[in-house]
């Protein structure tokens, strides 16, 4: 639907222009590090290293393997305070 | 976002005409939802940009070399794990370990508890900064004539830039008791005085609070020569006389005049102390047995200066009480101009010397004269009558 597609485009524009994107990504960043996810994945990518050898890993492998991963072992609590900023900006610069 | 709704519900307007205004946007039930997914979408993409932003780090950080770098070896974690048991920190350390703890002190052989160890050492041995302040304030403020010698370290303790008020104190005194120690008066008192007098001529940098001469032990030759170059003031407390010099700061004239009337008799030497004239003390002795009396009842907060740090301030506060009384007088007394001459005289025969040196130094007598009748003196204003 092109007018969702063009809301979401508006959205999206509003997000970048007022700054608020910039605000939730280092807010989500902080949580994360904060509740140890980063760690979490720095083992992970640790695996992957030494799997796939360390002279020969590329961005690409670590992407395939990690962001799966790591979008499933966000913690709910970090998951529902981001949704809930979003959709607190979404209700006052939206509708 | 319902009131919304239900704002907007009505005004169903093409979309293309509202492009830009966000509030004018239509939500209906299946809007919410959709903006529902919006809302996760943006979540999704804020998600997965954290993650690429690890990745980066630790692809940047494994080309670059450092990625590895926190780890070590197995027995190296091993031995730096986090401790965890009671009675012990993080590290494995007992942290009171030491608290209960007694050392034998090398010096005196006594158990001494491990945190006042250190203090304990500094005084038991003598070295440190306070042990020698300590040692000479108790060796100052001796009476006696104990010339206990102090260790190498008091000197060069007292020689050390940080002063105490003690060993301040104790470098003035040596400096002023050593230019009394002239050889004339060292050997003719040294066998009169016994154990008394000796000390001033043969320990002059020492601590010569207690060097004070008796003059019940000397005779009249040597007391006149005494007298004739020191101070002599006989300190009330230790029946010792002054052993500084003439101008002594802390004995006025007058008390140097009692003195010597005292010891030497009324028709003694008379004083030199016509430059003294600043102190306009020029004292008549008219009686001097009892004057002598009131005077050295006058003079006992006027200490000699052999005796401790702590008289010294009493002898300050007497000394800085005397003036007060000479500032009186003058006022008073300018008007009785014609008896200062004859004033000057009136002094029995000692005084003379002092009194007649200069008119302009009856002036000054007179005021002292008059002073006589505000110390307790009785007898003294008879004197007054007689002159007037």
């Amino acid at each position: 639907m092109s007018k969702d597609t063009k809301m979401r485009a508006t959205i999206n524009q509003k997000l970048t222009e007022m700054g608020e994107r910039e605000r939730l990504k280092e807010l989500l960043r902080a949580k994360l590090t904060e509740c140890g996810w980063k760690d979490q994945m720095k083992a992970h990518c640790k695996e992957v290293i030494k799997e796939k050898g360390l002279e020969h890993v590329t961005v690409e492998d670590l992407v395939v393997e990690i962001t799966p991963k790591g979008r499933a072992l966000v913690p709910d609590s970090v998951k529902k305070e981001l949704l809930h900023r979003i959709r607190a900006f979404l209700a006052q610069h939206a509708s | 976002m319902t009131g919304s709704e239900s704002h907007y519900s009505a005004t169903k307007i093409p979309h293309t005409d509202f492009q830009m205004k966000m509030e004018d946007m239509p939500l209906s039930g299946p809007d919410n939802t959709k903006l529902e997914a919006l809302v996760h979408d943006i979540y999704s993409e804020l998600v997965e940009d954290a993650c690429l932003g690890l990745c980066f780090e630790v692809h940047r950080a494994v080309k670059q070399g450092y990625f590895f770098l926190d780890e070590t070896d197995q027995e190296s974690l091993k031995e730096f794990e986090i401790v965890d048991q009671p009675g012990v920190d993080i590290f494995g350390q007992v942290y009171n370990q030491w608290k209960n703890k007694e050392c034998e002190c090398p010096n005196c052989k006594r158990l001494i508890a491990a945190s006042r160890f250190a203090p304990h050492l500094e005084k038991c041995l003598g070295m440190g900064r306070n042990s020698s302040r300590i040692a000479n304030r108790r060796l100052a403020s001796n009476n006696n004539m104990s010339k206990s010698e102090s260790d190498q370290e008091d000197n060069d303790d007292l020689n050390d830039n940080d002063w105490s008020y003690g060993a301040e104190k104790k470098a003035k005194k040596r400096k002023s008791d050593k230019n009394q120690n002239s050889p004339r008066r060292s050997k003719s008192l040294k066998h009169k005085n016994g154990e008394l007098g000796s000390g001033v001529a043969s320990e002059p940098y020492k601590y010569n609070y207690n060097t004070g001469i008796n003059y019940e032990t000397l005779g009249p030759d040597e007391v006149r020569s005494f007298l004739t170059t020191q101070c002599g003031v006989i300190s009330e407390h230790t029946k010792k006389m002054c052993t500084r010099s003439q101008r002594c700061p802390q004995h006025t004239d007058e008390q140097r005049r009692a003195v010597r009337v005292f010891l030497l008799g009324p028709s003694a030497t008379s004083l030199p102390d016509a430059e003294a004239v600043v102190e306009s003390d020029s004292f008549d002795i008219p009686d001097g047995q009892t004057l002598m009396s009131r005077l050295q009842w006058e003079d006992s907060p006027d200490i000699s200066p052999a005796d401790s740090a702590s008289s010294k301030a009493s002898t300050n506060h007497s000394d800085s009480r005397r003036p007060k009384k000479k500032k009186r007088t003058p006022l008073s007394l300018n008007a009785v101009g014609g008896v200062g001459g004859g004033g000057g005289g009136v002094g029995v025969g000692n005084v003379t010397g002092g009194s007649s040196s200069s008119s302009s130094q009856s002036n000054i007598s007179l005021p002292t004269k008059k002073k006589r009748p505000k110390l307790p003196a009785p007898s003294i204003s008879s004197i007054y009558d007689d002159l007037n």
